[in-house]
């Protein structure tokens, strides 16, 4: 067998486009990335429809609305651990946070000239 | 360097480490070949071409937000993580006085499996559960059931700025169980930081609970447990390191692994995951909802609480709870849904930082019509996470012909040098 003849249709698609790149055929490129990205879906799709097949699963998941699962009603019940409910002063102490401007690292970035995309 | 699923890791995290200076992604260049997909990929231009040779590198960690999605998609294996908590783990499960705490996330029970030779999407919580008892937790809590959390206290939260907007707490509220999203808005949206829900993410809640409610109610000294996070996505990792998050008076979070890392610790304990009986989470803080688990794709966080937001607004049950118009495979899907007694919410679901841009640039021009819009960084969800079991084609394999296009590519890479 010649070493080529292991080579599947992808590979070569992958393979190509590196060499293109190079050669600088930029037909083939997005060509590539464009069946590399319709591979990924595929197995993304199959994930998803996992997800929402067992959240219709009875066996998996006896309910479908947080506010009737048991653990978190007796969570929040008069006498339970966040007896003043959600978003409630215990809620905010534990459940709840708060964030931080980090601009400043991204705008010098593009002060030295380096293009981002956002 | 260590081999965790196809994916290099590089070991584990110096002492201290200042997350916000940290890169958790990096190429390497003797195996890049710059072909360019990881720059494609990344939404925020933190991975860069540098030099003659054009290999590729995450520039600096500011503009990075730890997605992972130029690690997965890298048909070459280049990029690897820069940290590992594994080591801790086996560490902490061999110390008798080590309480260890399961936390697995919704998405890494749909892709799981696919290491050990299942169907992709096969729900494998159970077996998951199962092997974590077998590896050595002690308490097998779950993610899943602080997803419920989450909807109750951004749910309610939603609805709190619904009936009374303002400053602080403006419309629409944005989700921020994702933390690459969330670094996303911190670094590059600002202002728009109220906009965020101040809910924390699922984790977030759960290493807090944990050390807190979890301790009480199973008798265990706080100090004692260690907290794993597992998690389809790298992003967690930064999240569980973000120093604000010790309201337990402990790190809420002490390790965050990834689904591949988790594979890779059943694989070397010798577990054989395949026929593991079915075994259910420690219910304190583990029972859940299909609420809780559909957060694991794209749409999922936004038809969880509109199942509650819709019963609080209108006061009615929801009979039909399969909100499909939701459900967003990828980019971005809008909807209004009609709520008796209260009228239209109007909601907006995207899933890559690219689709996310176009809705924050409508709400900086105050210009969007929405009251509530999930954000998820990784196209379709934390499905397809940066810390997921890799997709097997995206892989080149190391078939004869990768030796002969190295080849062809070196020789015309002298001749586009010459
Ligand atoms: S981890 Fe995400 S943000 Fe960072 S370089 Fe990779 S794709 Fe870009
Ligand atoms: S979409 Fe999910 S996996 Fe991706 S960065 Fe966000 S939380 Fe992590």
């Amino acid at each position: 067998m010649s070493e080529n003849t292991d080579c599947t249709r992808r590979d070569f698609l992958k393979l190509a486009g590196t060499a293109a790149a190079v050669a600088a055929v930029a037909a083939t490129v997005p060509g590539m990335v464009g069946e590399a990205q319709a591979a990924e879906l595929d197995l993304v799709t199959k994930r998803q429809t996992g997800v929402y097949a067992a959240d219709a699963n009875p066996k998996l998941y006896k309910a479908r609305k947080s506010q009737e699962n048991p653990m978190v009603q007796k969570l929040y019940a008069k006498d339970g651990f966040l007896h003043d409910g959600p978003t409630g002063h215990k809620a905010h102490l534990l459940l709840h946070t708060h964030y931080f401007d980090r601009s400043a690292g991204v705008k010098a970035l593009k002060a030295k000239g380096i293009k981002l995309k956002a | 360097m260590q081999d965790m699923e196809k994916v290099m890791m590089k070991g584990s995290a110096p002492k201290n480490i200042d997350p916000t200076k940290f890169s958790f992604v990096q190429v390497d260049a003797a195996k890049c070949q710059a072909c360019g997909t990881c720059d494609d990929v990344c939404k925020t231009g933190a991975i860069q071409a540098v030099g003659k040779d054009e290999k590729r590198k995450v520039l600096d960690p500011a503009a990075c937000v730890n997605c992972g999605q130029c690690l997965v998609n890298c048909p070459y294996g280049a990029i690897y993580e820069e940290i590992s908590f594994v080591d801790e783990v086996f560490k902490a499960l061999k110390d008798p006085n080590t309480v260890v705490v399961s936390m697995p996330a919704p998405a890494v029970r749909y892709a799981l499996g696919e290491a050990f030779g299942l169907p992709a999407g096969t729900h494998v919580g159970g077996k998951m559960h199962a092997a974590l008892r077998k590896l050595g937790f002690k308490l097998v809590w779950d993610n899943e059931f602080t997803a419920d959390v989450t909807i109750m206290e951004e749910g309610t939260e939603l609805l709190n700025r619904v009936k009374k907007p303002s400053h602080g707490a403006p419309l629409p509220q944005f989700t921020s169980c994702c933390p690459g999203w969330v670094k996303f808005v911190e670094a590059f949206y600002p202002e728009l930081i109220p906009n965020l829900s101040s809910a924390k993410s699922p984790i977030g809640m759960l290493g807090a609970l944990a050390k807190t409610y979890g301790a009480k109610q199973t008798k265990t000294d706080p100090a004692k447990m260690f907290t794993v996070s597992i998690m389809p996505c790298i992003a967690k990792k930064y999240e569980g390191l973000r120093p604000e998050l010790a309201a337990s008076g402990y790190r809420d979070t002490d390790v965050t692994i990834t689904t591949r890392e988790l594979a890779y610790m059943i694989k070397k304990a010798g577990i054989d995951f395949k026929s593991l009986k079915d075994e259910a989470a420690d219910p304190i803080l583990g029972e859940a909802t299909g609420a809780a688990t559909i957060f694991a794709t794209s749409g999922g966080v936004m038809e969880a609480a509109l199942r509650l937001a819709y019963e609080v607004l209108s006061g009615d049950k929801l009979k039909d709870v399969d909100l499909k118009g939701v459900r967003a495979h990828e980019g971005i899907k809008t909807a209004s849904v009609d709520v008796p007694k209260f009228g239209k919410v109007n909601v907006a679901v995207a899933s890559g930082l690219d689709n996310a841009k176009k809705l924050c640039d409508e709400v900086k021009a105050g210009k969007s019509p929405h009251h509530f819009i999930e954000i998820m960084t990784c196209p379709g969800g934390c499905v397809n996470g940066g810390g997921q079991i890799l997709n097997p084609s995206v892989l080149v394999g190391d078939s004869g012909c990768r030796k002969v296009f190295a080849e062809i590519n070196k020789r015309l890479a002298m001749k586009a040098q010459a």
